[in-house]
């Protein structure tokens, strides 16, 4: 029973490797890939601060302590800026939050771009599952604001309850499970042509 | 020291998000080695409650200890090279000593505590957002950190020599995790005016500014919780992002009160209706109190006035008796005075008298 599990989970994996093999040497498949992931690193960092409206001008800052910056955790998946870097009106702060957002962001093109696959090919599987990479992304956004008090909660009105910033802090994983688990969904669906 | 562990490199990684939810109470800040010499308040000033019953109050603001990254080496720039600030952005301005230094909100806002000089005084400038108070206190030996923690939905500093916890608007110890056991005192404690770069400068043009070149990379163009010029989303929101301890609807949480308190009790006077009606008579227990409007700065001081003096406006200076003096100088008891939120205020000294 055990094995006969592995197995299937072991051709899901398979599948979706080949798959997004596949999805990603297509064109429209890249393009896909590509758009999805800039635009969500993007609102990723605007969420979290990272890139926003600044002070103007235009150079970089880089803090001294480089190495020990970078891991310097502020809050939960949240580090210290170890770069400034002002472009005109916008400043981005470079740290490893930029790190995990790109990751979470390839996360949600590749799901996407799956998706999109799936869309094409819809003897291999329905558009059921086309949406749900791009849901699975938001508890990811929301994730990034708790780290400086979740700011967000002030628009909405909603006090930071304990409970609450708990439930923050696994926004982040909650996401990212969410978004592998989806990818499998997906990938296993989509037939690869030899 | 940061400490480097598995969690972060697998951070690092990118697959922190499945591993590492522990990393959030690293602090930056070394301990410093002891024994703490620590300039105290004369008098104790009064707690609301026992100080273990604070602790327990004690709540996460989000990020972790030294979270929030106090400056401890700042730098200075002229007041022609300030290029940042606009006329309108509050500052918080010390003259003492002969030294003359501004500390822009839009800085101390993403740090909240700069551990400083003046003429050779060592001083924490501290500032919290949530409260809307910035309180200067002389910190001897040891430096000021950010805990993390909120009480009051008010900063909770401690001490990096003895790890105590130290409320910022109580201006007391309490224990903490990092130090159940500390004596309970208060700091002393110096005004900050908080006030605008064009007022601050208008009065103090060889004033020295605290400089973006921080040690640190944060963007000073983005305030987290809203904004003072104009004055929009926090900090004139009805909305609290952490409660208070009292419900106290007398008034809109955020308004901004001009407080004074010591062992006796406490007194706050809504600063618009100082800024309305420039002298205001009040009691602070049961001694008789007068609250000046400075307009030179938009503040506000508070002066013991046990036999009830007259006191009057004169065109912006003050008459004592039929003799003008300036509002900071008047020849009464001075009673440290600072703006606070109505709803911190209040949650901190419910007793509290207030005249508006």
């Amino acid at each position: 029973m055990a094995d006969a599990r592995l197995a299937l989970f072991g051709e899901a994996i398979s599948r979706t490797r080949a798959a997004v093999g596949m999805t990603l040497h297509r064109r429209d498949g890249q393009a896909v890939f590509a758009v999805v992931t800039a635009v969500y690193l993007f609102v990723y960092l605007w969420g979290i601060g990272h890139l926003a409206a600044g002070l103007g001008g235009f150079g970089v800052t880089v803090v001294d302590d480089l190495v020990a910056t970078l891991l310097q955790s502020e809050g939960a998946f949240s580090f210290r800026p170890i770069a400034r870097v002002a472009l005109g009106p916008i400043t981005y702060l470079a740290s490893l939050n930029t790190v995990i957002g790109g990751a979470v962001a390839a996360l949600v093109g590749l799901n996407l771009s799956l998706s999109y696959l799936a869309w094409r090919q819809p003897a291999a599987c329905g558009i059921g599952q086309s949406s749900s990479g791009l849901l699975a992304g938001i508890p990811a956004l929301l994730s990034g604001t708790a780290c400086c008090g979740p700011v967000v909660l002030i628009a909405v009105g909603i006090q930071a309850s304990s409970t609450l910033l708990t439930a923050f802090q696994f926004l982040l994983p909650a996401a990212v499970l969410i978004l592998v688990g989806s990818l499998l969904l997906v990938g296993r669906q989509v037939t690869v042509a030899q | 020291m940061p400490r480097l562990t598995r969690r972060h490199l697998l951070a690092t990684a990118g697959i922190a998000a499945l591993a590492g939810c522990s990393s959030r109470n690293s602090g930056n800040a070394a301990q410093l080695s002891g024994p703490l010499e620590l300039p105290t308040a004369d008098a104790r000033l009064p707690l609301p409650t026992t100080a273990d019953a604070l602790t327990d109050e004690a709540r996460s603001g989000g990020p972790g200890k030294d979270g929030i990254p106090s400056i401890d080496d700042p730098q200075f720039i002229d007041a022609a090279d300030a290029d940042v600030l606009g006329p309108g952005d509050p500052v918080f301005g010390v003259a003492r000593d002969g030294v003359k230094k501004a500390y822009p909100q839009k800085i101390l806002v993403s740090h909240e505590i700069v551990n400083d000089d003046l003429g050779g005084t060592p001083v924490a400038v501290t500032d919290c957002p949530l409260t809307g108070t910035a309180q200067g206190f002389e910190r001897g030996n040891t430096e000021f950190g950010v805990s993390g923690r909120l009480i009051n939905a008010n900063l909770v500093m401690y001490d990096r020599t003895t790890e105590a916890w130290w409320p910022q608007i109580l201006a007391t110890s309490i224990p903490g995790p990092w130090n159940e056991s500390p004596e309970i005192r208060s700091l002393r404690e110096f005004r900050l005016i908080w006030t605008t770069w064009e007022r601050w400068q208008g009065q103090h043009p060889d004033t020295q500014v605290l400089s973006t070149d921080t040690g640190h990379a944060s963007n000073y163009g983005r305030d987290p919780y809203g904004s003072y010029n104009p004055r929009g989303g926090y900090y004139e929101s009805e909305n609290m992002l952490f409660p208070g301890r009292t419900d106290d609807d007398r008034f809109h949480p955020k308004r901004v009160v001009m407080g004074a308190r010591t062992a006796d009790g406490a007194v706050a006077f809504l600063k618009d209706a100082i800024r309305e009606n420039r002298v205001m008579s009040g009691e602070l227990g049961a001694t008789p109190v007068t609250a000046v409007y400075d307009d030179r700065y938009d503040t506000a001081y508070v002066y013991r006035n046990p036999d009830e003096q007259e006191v009057s406006d004169a065109d912006g200076d003050i008459a004592v008796i039929g003799t003008t003096y300036a509002p900071d100088d008047l020849p009464l008891s001075r009673i440290h005075t600072f703006d606070a939120m109505w709803f911190a205020w209040v949650g901190y000294y419910p007793e509290t008298n207030v005249y508006g």
